[in-house]
């Protein structure tokens, strides 16, 4: 009995022992096989996860690529700038901190607030920037009281600084964040939050001047922390920009313009196309755009009615007055309507078409050729020539010259003024040209519309006897311009005219002439409201005072030497007077301040 | 008679202890990014010291612990209970008390305890006696009192492998299934007044575990990232000290719970299951021994004590691969920890008594 018990004990120890060591083995095959189903087959999804988990791409944003004048001096550059950081979990009681710091800065309460509302919110390792381009002396001061502020930290930033202030504000440009369409552009992919050129240089060689990024790969850990840094390609800064423009001249014609409500001067090299200048007024400081808060500035400039975001160099459109009679001239003995000795009787005005068309010269210039009327600029003799020609061919020597065109000169919004003719008004307006029209025209009035860059490349392709002066703003491009004699005969009667505009007795730019070395050119004055009868009638009325924006346009074309021209320039003055009195001394001075400079 | 004994020990499982423990003390030391400091080499220290133990648990005399199973198993449920008035705070729950300037937790000594004492009431009765109703409320008391002391500790992962331990022991010894099936219904019945009582964090693992995605920076982050240290493994690994997820810090208690996981990442499927083979190993010996005991006490003892270790590392892998929620089991002998090391020596020590006193004919007060 007790021996049965026993056996039977022990053959119910043995059977429930191996069941038992089955259970367990079976459920380790469970756990097993969900290892194995881990490990080996979601290997590559868990594998992704965990490089998800780890690796963070920090872009380091490339410095913008410095813009040097011809003379390699600085006039788009980058500096060091110092930011003030927050990091909460560095301090014990972030109002301390604050309160500490407000010894140095200016907290007010409502900066407190959100600063201390900010450092709730984000994580507690992580910078919370509470000051941007702090002074260096304040700079000193915390870094001398570094051990009072617990949880400051300092970072350099580097922020665009433009040396000349406004002297080079149209031609450069500005730089801010990128809007909407602009975050599509391939050079700014990845950078969203850098700065990029939004008008001028900047803007048009965005693309070459932002540079490319580098990229830190960094290890973080659950919690965002940064653990340590696996691979870092240095950003490469933008490429250097050289311009061909000349810093003193730009800055001493920017202060000539400056006597001026409104304005612009532009030079060009026509040996090579180089803009040594291009100036216009008023303008604006770029660095106090750049620099936040900028939003007082913003406003003054944008309520000044003068608009002094408007280059008006490649912006600004007026009519070119006389110094369109270069064009009609050189027309007129192309097609043969006039030579060089033929000769017109000016009476101070003519009739055509039931209209009278008035000259300045209220009695008349007397009997003229080409060279007299144009050092005279006598209007009547430009009347009859126009009359003779038709508006058609005298657009098309317009074109020749660079009229109704924008260039290649990488800055944007050029505009291309207005070259009329039979088709231009029927595709524009809808109307059939009047042959009335076709007199103003000849004296640069009515459509025609021009930007004061377009009468210096005209004027450069004159001075250069025809060569196609293509202009840059780029130094060192080598160009070889083309070489066309298909006006060459006419420009040269055109220059003599010019030359005696400036250097003879009755040129109207006579009292501007320079003595040492000699320039040549042309007024213009053009008019800005029709002049009515009864005003024409009365003998004072250039003489009196007009409203500011009543007063006519001052123009002056002109290059120098006058005998081998190497530079060519034109000055407006809005609403200056006369082109003599106020246009014509500025392109003296210019031409004066260049001779001294050994360029 | 002692030098016998020494010459008469198991060195399978001795090498087995000391081939764990090594494991153990390499992932300890990745954990702390290659550093001995602060837990591989006080986890070696800790394992030698206990391995003496072990082997001077393994040479007393067997008589005397089936003499003093019952007062040894008293000493713990007091100790248990005593917790619950002295004990110090850790993670919420109150689970240690310190004696001899040891931090123990009473709850993995008295593990051990129910399964000496549980041995020493099955040798005592008759085996007819085993399927009588009545001989049942002494082995009930000896699984309900701790229970219901470690569950209100609250450690949900202690209180469910007491009573995995119970299961396994009392089928051993000869229960009927039905009993088991019964005991199943009752329990499954008595879940939502269970869920009454369990506190919102314990509520929040098991929904956490039933949808860990649901909230992946809360409680099923742990679950997330384990799976993806596990899984980023492969079947290889990424190499001894190459282990990100845990490096990072994506790995919560990479040097306790989730050490396998930290192990999987760095030597992969070959590594983890490396591990269970391991413990297979470990615990078949025990079988074995359990097997080859002549008395009911070294059996039920030897089998008891593989089936707490079966339990742990099942529990623990399973916990860390998203089979079982998070409750917080350790790895025996891979994890840091002084109480289940203490714990788990004392057990081995207790297997390789039996071993050594296999062919005793009967153990018995008389």
């Amino acid at each position: 009995m007790f021996y049965s018990e026993q056996k039977k004990q022990i053959s119910t120890y043995n059977r429930r022992t191996f069941f038992l060591f089955l259970l367990k083995l079976s459920l380790f095959t469970a756990v097993g096989w969900r290892i194995y189903n881990i490990q080996i087959l979601d290997a590559s999804k868990y594998k992704m996860l965990s490089k998800k988990n780890q690796i963070d791409l920090e872009i380091i944003f490339p410095l913008r690529g410095k813009i040097f004048d011809r003379n390699n001096i600085l006039i788009a550059n980058n500096e060091k700038v110092y930011d003030v950081y927050l990091i909460p979990e560095n301090t014990k009681s972030i109002s301390n901190t604050l309160s500490a710091l407000s010894k140095f800065l200016d907290i007010d309460f409502a900066k407190r607030r959100k600063i201390i509302d900010l450092s709730s919110k984000v994580k507690k390792f992580e910078k919370i920037k509470i000051f941007e381009n702090i002074s260096w002396t304040i700079l000193e001061k915390i870094e001398t009281n570094k051990y009072n502020l617990e949880g400051i930290f300092i970072a350099e930033d580097h922020i665009r600084i433009y040396p000349y202030k406004e002297v080079f504000s149209h031609l450069l440009g500005y730089i801010s964040k990128p809007n909407q369409k602009e975050l599509s552009l391939p050079f700014i992919s990845k950078m969203p939050d850098l700065d990029i050129g939004k008008e001028g240089l900047e803007k048009s060689f965005n693309p070459i001047l932002v540079g490319k990024p580098g990229q830190r790969e960094i290890e973080v850990n659950s919690k965002g922390r940064i653990i340590r840094e696996i691979s870092k390609v240095d950003s490469i800064q933008g490429k250097e920009l050289l311009l061909s423009v000349d810093s003193r001249i730009q800055e001493y014609s920017i202060n000539l313009l400056k006597s001026y409500r409104a304005g612009s001067i532009n030079l060009i090299n026509i040996k090579n196309g180089e803009i040594l200048c291009m100036a216009s007024t008023p303008t604006y400081d770029p660095n106090k755009i750049i620099k936040k808060p900028n939003k007082e500035y913003w406003e003054s400039i944008l309520s000044n009615s003068l608009s002094p975001l408007t280059n008006r160099s490649l912006q600004g459109l007026y009519s070119p007055g006389s110094t369109f009679k270069m064009i009609v001239a050189i027309a007129g003995l192309k097609h043969g309507v006039i030579n060089s000795d033929s000769t017109h009787s000016c009476s101070g005005k003519i009739e055509f078409g039931n209209r009278l068309y008035h000259c300045w010269k209220t009695n008349g210039h007397g009997r003229m050729n080409v060279t007299d009327a144009i050092t005279q600029s006598c209007d009547v003799f430009f009347y009859e020539i126009s009359k003779k020609l038709g508006i058609d061919k005298i657009a098309k020597v317009a074109e020749d010259f660079g009229l109704g065109q924008t260039f290649d000169i990488s800055m944007p919004n050029q505009k291309k003024g207005i070259v009329p003719s039979r088709k231009w008004k029927k595709n524009t307006l809808g109307e059939s040209w009047y042959a009335g029209e076709t007199l103003i025209s000849g004296i640069g009035q009515g459509f025609v519309l021009t930007n004061p860059f377009q009468l210096a490349v005209m004027t450069s392709i004159i001075a250069s006897n025809g060569k196609i002066v293509e202009p840059t703003i780029v130094k060192s491009k080598k160009v070889k311009f083309k070489a066309t004699d298909k006006y060459s005969k006419e420009i040269k009667i055109i220059k003599k005219a010019m030359f005696k505009v400036v250097n003879e007795n009755k040129g109207t730019a006579f009292k501007s002439r320079l003595e040492d070395v000699k320039f040549a050119g042309k007024t213009g004055t053009s008019q800005v409201r029709r002049i009515s009868l009864a005003e024409r009638e009365s003998d004072d009325f250039r003489k009196k005072e007009q409203e500011w924006k009543n007063r006519d346009h001052a123009l002056f074309v002109g290059y120098i030497p006058y005998d081998d021209p190497l530079y060519a320039i034109s000055v407006i003055i809005e609403h200056g007077g006369s082109g003599a009195s106020t246009a014509a001394p500025i392109a003296k001075q210019v031409f004066n301040f260049i001779n001294k400079l050994d360029l | 008679m002692i030098l016998q004994k020494i010459k008469n020990l198991n060195y399978l499982v001795i090498f087995l202890l000391i081939l764990l423990s090594f494991i153990g003390a390499a992932g300890l030391y990745s954990a702390a990014d290659g550093s001995y400091h602060p837990w591989a080499s006080r986890h070696l220290i800790r394992f030698y010291a206990f391995l003496l133990m072990a082997l001077v648990i393994s040479t007393i005399d067997i008589k005397l612990i089936y003499k003093y199973s019952y007062s040894l198993f008293l000493i713990s449920l007091i100790l248990l209970i005593s917790v619950e008035i002295i004990g110090v705070l850790g993670k919420g729950a109150t689970r240690w008390i310190r004696i001899f300037g040891l931090s123990i937790q009473p709850s993995e000594l008295v593990k051990i305890t129910i399964i000496l004492a549980l041995a020493k009431f099955y040798n005592d009765i008759k085996f007819e006696n085993v399927k009588k109703i009545s001989f049942l409320f002494f082995p009930f008391l000896i699984l309900i009192i701790p229970f219901i002391f470690v569950v209100i500790q609250p450690d949900l992962g202690t209180s469910l492998s007491i009573i995995m331990l119970g299961i396994f022991i009392l089928f051993f010894v000869g229960i009927q299934l039905w009993k088991f099936i019964l005991g199943f219904i009752t329990a499954v019945i008595s879940i939502p007044i269970l869920l009454q009582l369990i506190k919102p964090y314990q509520k929040d693992r098991i929904i956490s575990f039933l949808n860990p995605e649901s909230d992946p920076l809360g409680q099923g982050y742990q679950l997330i990232q384990s799976k993806i240290a596990l899984g980023s493994g492969g079947a290889t690994g990424k190499g001894f000290l190459q282990g990100t997820q845990s490096y990072l810090e994506f790995l919560p208690e990479k040097q306790t719970d989730f050490i396998f996981t930290l192990i999987g990442e760095e030597f992969g499927f070959i590594g983890t299951i490396f591990i269970i083979s391991l413990f297979i190993l470990l615990i078949a010996v025990c079988y074995f021994i359990s097997i080859k005991c002549f008395h009911s006490f070294g059996k039920i003892l030897a089998l008891g004590i593989a089936s707490n270790i079966f339990i742990y590392v099942f529990m623990n892998v399973a916990m860390v691969s998203g089979l079982m929620p998070v409750v917080g089991i350790p790895l025996p002998l891979i994890s840091y920890g002084g109480s289940v090391m203490l714990s788990i020596m004392i057990s081995m020590g207790l297997v390789l008594n039996v071993d050594l006193n296999y062919n005793l004919k009967k153990l018995s007060n008389a």
